[in-house]
């Protein structure tokens, strides 16, 4: 009776099992792994456990069965290490690389009657969790996306240029190269918020943000919004003169956008400020200041045109 | 209860050819050279433990521990700082996830790599000491280390503790761990006489 109860469990359970005698030869096979092989037990006692499929079992799990007959040691085989030792499938009428099941694999050591001892091969099916972990995976990596991203630009936000900043000035310096930052305003972006709507002024910042980021061809190069109605650009590798002839593109790109602005003289349209900072910087991150100072002496004269300053010289350019 | 030199000598030589069997486990599974030694061992009351020797200085471990059974009463714990362990765990998974997301499934991949290093250790000694040892299934947990200090010094039935370096190198890094062997008297009796035999025999 309790033996036939035993039998059942074990053909019940929802896990695969198989027992092998101390020469890697079949003793038991349950109904779940019947039903992932199509391979009943009868046809399988007594063979060995290498040919009892029709495909080959993977080395580290004949290892791992050698290794727990040897010494008596049980063994794990993580799916994370293996994907599918032994060649089951989630569909049996549709065997193919895509249903192979994933899984997580426990060898132990059994010693039973009259010193007996034989090795139990049990099989969890590690599809379903194996699932979840990709589901909650990409959900985080799309929360992460949208953690350093600017939600109304879709360019980086804040929280990544910080990050991005000082690994920029950390590479620089360990490399001995001299980098570039821009700093970028909108001009008058407060009267063209209070006489065209927050709407139009959010629309403009979107159009301008994607014209900014249109000129960058490098994939090292980096634009963030930088708060309100300003952007900043780091650029690694990129001297002083090629910054100069940058912010002319830049320039014209915003004023080639035509945007209608009644407040904002000589050119009633939508235009950008620039202050740029180049050069080898140093630890105490000064080329941010610097780069701002650049801005407000853009300001100051006018607007619509960028102030360069170089590092190195300590040299400035203005130009309109 | 103490071990001489040239028996601490002999279980050292032991854990290492162990170490190299695990190495070469390992490196046939992530298919890149894995090299594994066991520069020290320390024998020593569990009391006694220096809690900074023991934790590396790290406040926490993962830990894969295994429980033997038999002549060898014993608890095997293979403790890599939390850092180390998943930088392990990613290296070998090829993974560019950030420490913090290594799901879990990853850290059974830590589990069975401590399982292979604590079962060829202890496989080899059995060998070469003709001991027939029993052992739980493996178990990973990240524990604190005051809590690893407490379990170790304050254990009444494991009163001594047999404590391993074990160097962990892979082609981009070398990690420290600790292999710590926790024994019963009547378990450190055996190992003595089991050593004696060995060095006897050679």
């Amino acid at each position: 009776m309790h033996t036939k109860l035993l039998s059942t469990v074990v053909n019940t359970v929802n896990m695969g099992i198989i027992v092998v005698d101390t020469n890697a030869k079949i003793l038991l096979w349950n109904q779940w792994i019947t039903n992932h092989t199509g391979i009943s037990e009868h046809d399988v006692i007594g063979c060995d456990l290498t040919t009892a499929f029709n495909e080959p079992v993977s080395p580290a799990l004949i290892k791992a069965i050698n290794n727990t007959l040897s010494y008596g040691l049980p063994t794990v085989l993580s799916n994370a290490l293996h994907k599918s030792p032994l060649p089951l499938y989630s569909q049996l009428n549709n065997k193919n690389e895509h249903t192979l099941m994933l899984q997580s694999i426990t060898v132990s050591y059994l010693a039973y009657q009259n010193n007996k001892t034989a090795c139990m091969i049990q099989v969890i099916d590690a599809s379903t969790s194996l699932k979840r972990e990709k589901m909650l995976r990409s959900h985080s990596e799309s929360l992460k996306r949208e953690a350093i991203t600017d939600s109304l630009t879709g360019i980086y936000n804040r929280r990544f240029f910080d990050d991005h900043f000082k690994l920029s000035i950390h590479n620089a310096i360990r490399h001995k190269q001299c980098m570039s930052v821009f700093l970028i305003d909108i001009d008058y972006f407060k009267q063209y918020n209070d006489n065209y709507g927050h709407l139009l002024g959010d629309k403009t910042l979107k159009a301008v943000a994607l014209a900014l980021k249109q000129q960058l061809a490098r994939a090292s190069d980096m634009i963030a919004r930088y708060g309100g109605e300003e952007f900043v650009m780091i650029f690694p590798n990129f001297c002083y003169e090629q910054s100069v002839h940058f912010t002319e593109r830049l320039i014209k790109a915003v004023y080639d956008l035509a945007i209608p602005h009644d407040l904002a003289p000589p050119h009633y349209r939508v235009t950008i400020s620039i202050g740029t900072c180049s050069g080898l910087p140093s630890q105490n991150e000064d080329i941010l200041d610097l780069a701002d100072a650049a801005l407000y002496e853009a300001k100051q004269q006018g607007r619509n045109r960028s102030v360069c300053k170089n590092l190195d010289e300590t040299s400035t350019l203005c130009q309109n | 209860m103490i071990l001489t030199d040239l028996q601490l000598d002999a279980l050292a030589e032991v854990f290492n050819i162990g170490a190299g069997k695990a190495a070469a486990s390992i490196s046939e599974i992530v298919n890149d050279e894995v090299q594994l030694s066991v520069p020290s061992i320390e024998f020593k009351p569990s009391c006694l433990i220096n809690a900074d020797a023991l934790t590396l200085n790290a406040n926490k471990f993962g830990t894969v521990r295994q429980d033997f059974h038999g002549i060898f009463d014993a608890t095997a714990l293979l403790m890599f700082s939390e850092n180390s362990a998943l930088e392990i765990v990613r290296e070998m998974m090829n993974s560019n996830l950030s420490l913090d997301e290594l799901a879990e499934f990853e850290q059974d991949a830590m589990c069975e790599i401590g399982n292979i290093i604590i079962n060829a250790c202890l496989a080899t000694m059995a060998d070469m000491l003709s001991m027939r040892l029993d052992c739980s299934l493996p178990s990973y947990s990240i524990i604190s280390s005051n809590e690893i200090v407490t379990e170790i010094t304050h254990n009444t039935v494991q009163e001594y503790t047999l404590l391993l370096n074990v160097i962990f190198t892979s082609v981009k890094r070398q990690t420290e761990g600790r292999l710590v062997l926790l024994l019963t008297s009547a378990s450190i009796a055996n190992l003595i006489q089991r050593i004696d035999q060995f060095l006897a025999g050679i």
